[in-house]
């Protein structure tokens, strides 16, 4: 590989990554070397040690501690697993390489063989399922305080953005407005990614890919001023990283615009706070000003208490709702548990879906018609302040 | 079942009736079950036991290390007729009382008050006459008494209606090396491939009880078993006692009237009984109400029973001396057990003296655990009794009962364990439950001796795995800390190879702060590495 492709962004990341495993370890070794028993402390990463903080309105890793031993029978194979990954991962970032979490799985699953003093002959499999070293690498995340990609660890892109603004990444300047039919998939890096200049009002997040599209065709982003983006489903680490930068250094407002049901909700809920089993990542992935636009109950079926008139007729209402499942409603129940979703607004929203037992997909409002959804619902709600916070 | 139980009303009944007519040869004839005898598969076995038992007795009873050998030869196979050879190096018999030996029945060196294997006098004399009645050959017997110049031989059958012998032949020979012990042959109708498995199992079960005896066996297809001597030292030779006066029923104390030539009743309590002195007999003899002066051949049939039944009464007797009983002893059972069973772990009890009905008797337990002995739902048993293997009626025996009613979890032993108890009930008199000797009646004080060995032996079988428990804990975890050193070492080495630390170094480290982790000594640490491998396919 020619030294020169290498990006200087990259390369400072590495450089930074190794420095901080050669830190970390170093400590082991002389728990080694004083004849102790070597340890790890990792911040806990379960639902107990998961905390809202109300005034940063974020989801964050509590103070709990784990202190995984080596010489702990049901601690020693975490504690080898966690050892193993630091160094391949560390050999990853010395070779200049961009391994997936797929490829750790991979380089990290060997054959202990061993024969016990009684003569049987063992085979174990350091790991066997990559749910296992997805583990692993989340605990190195939060052992080393670097994430996934700040080590240069690679995932499946899902992300994708589309808007009036120019960035750099990997060394080329890239037009997100010259993308054609297609768009730009959001890198699992983002934190290598310039930006160069904006022309923007605001960031619209369309949960579904189709929708995206669709808006994508008839140039929503150009006539609106808006940077478009999908997470396609349940976001991933990238998308959620690229949206808090927009948000976080060009100031421009998010809005969010998912389905109307449970599930929608916490993909939200996600953008906006963190989620639980990633909670240690939410202080870099969440953008706490981002704004639930839609589609919302009250948009479906106006609401009396307010004045508010719905955007669906009698007959549209018919035709489009969907009626709940059981787990739906259960999924409702237990976010009406979660301290973020106490506020009026929201407790109206889900006192209207447990009411109603309806839910309501955004395809819905493409299908009244796409020039609704683009000129007059989207835009009217912006400019009349119609959204959660 | 509804013909077993007729035919024992028919054994319990006939002899009232008929007894008067009907020698006790003649008796045996005609109901061979209570000897054993009932169909040529357990007649086979019962035939081969009852010689060896012989055999033994005239051996280890007597200080000598025996050396048995046995044969079973198939002489026609379509008639299933089979020649028994039993052939000891014991103490012989003298060539004047071979004949009564082995041709009266009731007539026994053992009708004594000593612990011996052989108890009513049948032994030999059922498989004569029943091989009289099924092959009609007699019984050939060669011996020599220690010391003997020459070797004696009969061939001789038994009277049956008149119970005595009937000797066909005889002869002497010469005895240049100074050969003792007997050696018999006879022919009787069996069932080898029905008897086979309980014969085995027959030789095992005494090689067990026996380690200190060198026994050969050769069966019908010319299979030759041996089970050689594993223990040099025999155990204590029972010594002959005096009854004890709760142990007497009313025909025994008229024999013993009969025998004795004391002359007063004072006279006789002391001469004939064991542990009463003067004092003891003036003492009883007041409390019965019977002078002391009384000629004790004068007692009425009606003087004697009462005289039994205030013998039983009377509390002041000492309890009864166990010198004649001859228990086999820790060493013997351990010894045997593990050259038998070849388990990991063997322990044995032999509990003190203690009585029943007047009979001193000595409860002993073995447990033998692990090793090559196969899991089982249920503790594989091996009863004796007076060192001799119970092989039938295994569920009828009292040591079956305690083992079923015992609780194993306690004692951490849960099934399917590996595990073999053996019961043995050393006793001048043991409660069999029929003649055939093959079950032990629940006599409650027997029962809690039993139960209190088997409580003594399972302690410390827990003790062995409780430790075991341990050392295999320690086992799990150096092994899952070895297993997992390769990947900590390397891993270290990799990451912290700019420090200029090596793999090899890291893992010395490693094992050090190990060894201090688990505080065990070094010996015990590379007792339990040892062996052990570990290797990494990337």
């Amino acid at each position: 590989m020619a030294e020169s492709y290498i990006d200087q962004a990259d390369k400072e990341a590495r450089k930074r990554a190794l420095e901080v495993f050669r830190q970390r370890f170093r400590e082991v070794l002389e728990q080694i070397r004083r004849g102790e028993n070597p340890f790890l402390m990792l911040p806990k990463r379960t639902l107990s040690n998961t905390i809202y903080d109300e005034r940063r309105k974020l989801l964050l890793l509590g103070p709990e501690k784990l202190k995984r031993s080596f010489f702990d029978l049901h601690e020693a194979k975490k504690f080898m697993q966690t050892l193993l990954m630091a160094r391949i991962i560390f050999e990853a970032l010395e070779r200049d390489e961009y391994p997936t979490i797929r490829d750790l799985y991979y380089r990290g699953k060997h054959t202990i063989v061993y024969r016990e003093p009684g003569g049987r002959r063992h085979e174990e499999n350091t790991w066997d399922e990559q749910r296992e070293s997805d583990a692993v690498i989340r605990d190195i995340e939060v052992l080393t305080g670097l994430l996934r990609e700040e080590m240069l660890i690679l995932s499946k892109e899902k992300g994708k953005v589309v808007g009036d603004m120019r960035i750099r990444s990997g060394g080329d300047v890239i037009d997100l407005s010259k993308m054609g039919h297609g768009a730009y998939a959001i890198e699992p890096t983002p934190d290598l990614i310039e930006f160069l200049d904006v022309n923007a009002e605001y960031v619209l997040v369309v949960e579904k890919d189709a929708v995206f599209q669709q808006l994508h065709r008839i140039k929503y982003w150009r006539q609106h001023k808006a940077i478009l983006i999908t997470s396609a489903g349940q976001p991933d680490r990238a998308t959620r990283r690229f949206v808090r930068r927009l948000n976080e250094e060009l100031g421009l407002p998010v809005y969010i615009l998912t389905d109307a049901d449970p599930y929608g909700w916490y993909i939200y809920s996600v953008f906006k706070i963190g989620s639980i089993t990633l909670s240690y990542e939410s202080e870099r992935l969440a953008t706490p000003q981002a704004r639930f636009i839609g589609v919302s109950m009250t948009d479906i079926f106006g609401d009396p208490k307010s004045g508010k008139k719905p955007y669906l007729t009698e007959q549209e209402r018919r035709n489009y709702i969907i009626k709940a499942k059981d787990a739906d409603i259960k999924r409702a129940y237990e976010l009406m548990n979660y301290l973020w979703f106490q506020t009026p607004k929201w407790k109206r929203e889900i006192e209207i879906f447990l009411d109603k037992k309806a839910k309501l997909e955004i395809e819905a409002l493409t299908s009244k018609g796409l020039r609704f959804l683009a000129d007059k619902y989207l835009p009217e709600k912006i400019e009349t302040g119609d959204w959660i916070e | 079942m509804a013909r077993q139980r007729a035919q024992r009303a028919k054994a319990a009944e006939a002899p009232r009736e008929t007894f008067k007519s009907m020698s006790p040869s003649e008796f045996f004839y005609h109901y061979k079950e209570i000897a054993g005898f009932d169909n040529p598969t357990k007649a086979l076995y019962q035939a081969v036991r009852e010689l060896v038992e012989n055999a033994l007795d005239a051996t280890d009873v007597h200080g000598i290390f025996p050396d048995i050998f046995v044969s079973i030869e198939a002489v026609d196979r379509e008639e299933s007729f089979y020649r028994i050879t039993v052939e000891d190096n014991g103490i012989g018999i003298p060539p004047n009382n071979v004949p009564s030996a082995f041709g009266r029945v009731f007539f026994s060196s053992k009708y004594k008050l000593r612990q011996a294997r052989g108890r009513f006098g049948l032994g030999a004399k059922a498989v004569i006459i029943y091989a009289q009645a099924t092959t009609g050959r007699p019984i050939e017997v060669y011996t020599a008494p220690i010391g003997s110049r020459r070797v004696y031989y009969f061939k001789l059958k038994i009277d049956i209606q008149r119970n005595e012998p009937l000797v066909l032949a005889r002869g002497e020979f010469e005895n240049p090396s100074g050969w003792h012990g007997t050696r018999v042959s006879i022919t009787i109708k069996g069932d080898w491939s029905r008897a086979r498995h309980r014969i085995y199992t027959y030789f095992q079960r005494t090689a067990i009880a026996a380690p200190y005896a060198n026994i050969v066996f050769v069966d019908p297809d010319g299979n030759v078993v041996v089970y050689r001597r594993t223990l040099n030292k025999l155990p204590p030779k029972p010594r002959e006692v005096k009854p004890h006066p709760h142990g007497v029923d009313a025909e025994m104390l008229k024999q013993l009237i009969s025998r004795s030539n004391a002359k007063t009743m004072l006279e006789f309590m002391v001469e004939t009984f064991q542990g009463v002195g003067k004092k003891t007999a003036e003492a009883f003899l007041e409390y019965a109400g019977i002078p002391k002066d009384l000629d004790p051949h004068r007692l009425s049939e009606r003087d004697i029973v009462r005289l039994v039944s205030k013998m039983r009464e009377f509390r002041k007797f000492r309890p009864p001396s166990a010198d004649a009983l001859s228990p086999l002893g820790p060493e013997v059972i351990e010894t045997g057990l593990r050259s038998i069973l070849k388990p990991e772990f063997v322990v044995a009890v032999t509990r003190r003296p203690k009585v029943y009905e007047g009979h001193p008797f000595i409860v002993e337990v073995g447990i033998a655990y692990g090793g090559e002995i196969p899991p089982q739902e249920e503790p594989m048993l091996l009863r004796y009794a007076n060192k001799i293997p119970l092989l039938y009626d295994e569920r009828a025996d009292v040591a079956w009962k305690v083992l079923h009613s015992f609780d194993w979890k306690t004692y951490m032993v849960t099934f399917p364990a590996p595990i073999a108890v053996l019961t043995h009930i050393a006793s001048t008199k043991v409660p069999y439950k029929a003649a055939g000797k093959e079950s032990v009646a629940e006599a409650p004080e027997i029962e809690q001796e039993l139960r209190n060995a088997l409580r003594e032996a399972a302690r410390k079988l827990r003790e062995y795995l409780l430790k075991k428990k341990r050392e295999e804990e320690a086992k799990r975890r150096i092994v899952t800390f070895m297993k997992y050193t390769p990947e900590v070492a390397k891993s270290l080495a990799v990451i912290l190879k700019s420090y200029g630390v090596k793999e090899s170094d890291i893992r010395e480290m490693l094992l050090t702060a190990m060894k201090k982790r688990l505080g065990l000594p070094e010996e015990e640490f590379a007792k339990l590495v040892e062996g052990l491998e570990v290797s990494v396919e990337e």
